[in-house]
């Protein structure tokens, strides 16, 4: 394995790759990553059992970075929530037993859901409630499909709102650069409150439509600086470094061509992007050709 | 907020579950009779055993504990785990149901015929909060537990001992995350800094909705590895008078703590750990 503390804050995702989840795991460890964020597919999907998919995230060298993906939670009344608690029930049961320190929930898009942001508020601060025993934090994502909550502002203001220690906000690249929230809004967010950073590039310059935005969201995203977005990355990630978030960067890269191409060769672009963010962007200490910096971080 | 709940006197909003104290903590054990001889020595009398299970009830004036080696080995070892506290509340059934609608786990109920449905939620760890309403009229040990012939179930307190609070043991940067849990899900409150009580006072302190008892909530030391999970650590009993309370405890042959950092004092004392972590906290308190 290559060692590449200088890259540690930086993960990768499994929706980047095809393959089983061991495969997956193996392909990320041998590109130098440390960490790896997780979907609730790779525990549920695996052929002996989820408990068995847990044991081997456990047996890899990689942390957890948080687990995904709690959809449509909030705004449901009667049944319907009481079918989503169940739900968020079992996602919280599957992120603990993985020592996943954070749930990933995205804003609803159901049709069923309640505008009302105090009814959000109030759901949002229960799954945060739930998932408090296990010591889990809620990140809560705004869609940029979202039915009522669509961009980070509008998750933050519910977030504020809810006013629960463990839960704040989860920022996706694709979703601010999409529906074309400036970088600025950032400074009204509290840097202790988001607990993560999921970032991605595509390769158009305007996506208009909500149809288009789900599309390229699920099928065309690339890594950090692999498409046109690179500057505004940029941008991105020096502020959030700025204004003294010290939490994750996790690759969300959802990609058709990335998961029928050979694992080895995604993870390498993947290993460049977060290359590219350490050294040029964020200025991070680079290994020495001798390999000090690679004896050292193996000593620890 | 009064106008808004004028069909609503019964509920108050300070205290929304009707708290009124600890109808009893449970251990858990594989060796009863080694926490019964630790408890016993505390002042606590057997008076009691479950129908069903190998449960047996202790009680000193008006705090029971109940020691159950039916659930198996406890999580960490041999030592004896604090498995559940019973609150006192209004009505269980509305009060576990407040509890689960603002996020709490509703605790799987296994009950055997004719025995009594405590609900309950998952605490800290693999604990548990039951919650009881029938502590005045009649009592719920009446139901589920079978009086030990000759005991005579009244048991006076050794000087005045009396349920304190609670100590927990929570994660790193963990204390903001249960001082929410229970004060949004049970109405506790958090007490400011410079009120503390007893010779440990680390950590935060929230004081029940009825004033009764305590919480403490301690986080590991800074950069001490401590992978021991969070839990309930011990309990603390209240006694209007610590060193006359200690006396009587050292003639009943129960170890106090006595270090230059750590001894008995006016406000408060600490039992020597026994069978590998059961401590007792004694806190000045009339």
């Amino acid at each position: 394995m290559r060692s590449a503390e200088y890259i540690a804050d930086f993960g990768m995702d499994t929706i980047s790759l095809a393959g089983p989840l061991a495969a997956k795991l193996r392909a990320i460890e041998d590109a130098g990553f440390s960490q790896v964020m997780l979907a609730a597919r790779d525990l549920v999907g695996h052929p002996e059992g989820w408990r068995a998919a847990v044991a081997e995230v456990k047996s890899s060298s990689l942390r957890v970075t948080g687990f995904q993906v709690l959809r449509d939670f909030e705004g449901l009344s009667d049944h319907l929530h009481d079918y989503k608690v169940d739900i968020a029930r079992s996602m919280i049961e599957m992120c603990a037993a993985l020592g996943s320190p954070v749930l990933l929930a995205c804003s609803s898009t159901s049709r069923h859901a309640s505008n009302d942001e105090a009814v959000i508020a109030r759901d949002l601060r229960k799954l945060a409630m739930m998932a408090l025993p296990y010591g889990i934090k809620v990140a809560f994502e705004g869609l940029s499909w979202g039915r009522h909550i669509n961009d980070l502002v509008g998750a933050w203001r519910v977030v504020e709102r809810a006013d629960a220690p463990n839960l704040g906000v989860g920022v996706d690249s694709f979703h601010s650069f999409a529906t074309r929230t400036p970088t600025e809004v950032l400074q009204d967010v509290d840097p202790e409150k988001i607990f993560l950073v999921q970032l991605a590039d595509f390769m158009w310059q305007e996506i208009r439509t909500v149809e288009e935005r789900i599309e390229t969201a699920r099928h065309f995203r690339v890594f950090p600086g692999e498409g046109v977005h690179s500057d505004e990355l940029r941008g991105l990630v020096i502020e959030l470094d700025r204004m003294g978030y010290r939490g994750d960067y996790s690759f969300e890269v959802f990609n058709d061509d990335y998961t029928q191409i050979p694992l080895p060769v995604v993870c390498e672009r993947a290993r460049r992007s977060a290359a590219w963010l350490a050294e040029d962007v964020l200025h991070r200490a680079v290994p020495l050709p001798d390999g000090t910096r690679l004896r050292m971080s193996t000593a620890r | 907020m009064t106008a808004l709940l004028e069909r609503e006197s019964r509920v108050d909003v300070s205290n929304p579950l009707g708290i009124e104290g600890i109808e009893f903590v449970e251990y858990t054990t594989p060796r009863p009779q080694a926490l019964g001889q630790v408890l016993e020595s505390m002042g606590f009398r057997p008076v009691a055993r479950h129908r069903s299970r190998e449960v047996l009830l202790f009680r000193q004036g008006s705090m029971n504990i109940v020691v159950n080696a039916h659930g198996g080995a406890p999580a960490q070892g041999e030592a004896p785990q604090i498995a559940a506290v019973a609150l006192r509340v209004r009505d269980a059934g509305a009060a576990w149901q407040r509890v689960v609608d603002l996020g709490g786990w509703p605790v799987p109920v296994k009950v055997q015929p004719m025995e009594l449905h405590i609900p309950g939620v998952h605490g800290a760890g693999a604990s548990r909060i039951y919650f009881v309403d029938r502590w005045r009229e009649f009592s719920i040990y009446d139901v589920d537990f079978v009086p030990i012939p000759t005991v005579d179930p009244k048991v006076a307190s050794v000087a005045g001992l009396h349920w304190f609070g609670i100590v927990q043991y929570v994660g790193s940067d963990r204390s903001a995350d249960w001082c929410a849990f229970y004060t949004s899900l049970f109405g506790f409150t958090l007490l400011p800094a410079e009120q503390r009580f007893g010779i440990l006072p680390k950590g935060s302190v929230l004081a029940s909705p009825c004033g009764g008892f305590y919480l403490q909530l301690i986080e590991p030391e800074a950069l001490v590895v401590d992978d021991t999970g969070e839990r309930l650590q011990r309990v603390a009993f209240g006694a209007p008078d610590v060193p006359a309370a200690v006396k009587a405890l050292r003639a009943r042959g129960v170890d106090f703590v006595e270090t230059s950092e750590l001894h008995t004092e006016a406000r408060g004392a600490l039992t020597r750990p026994a069978l590998g972590g059961v401590m007792f906290e004694l806190v000045h308190h009339g």
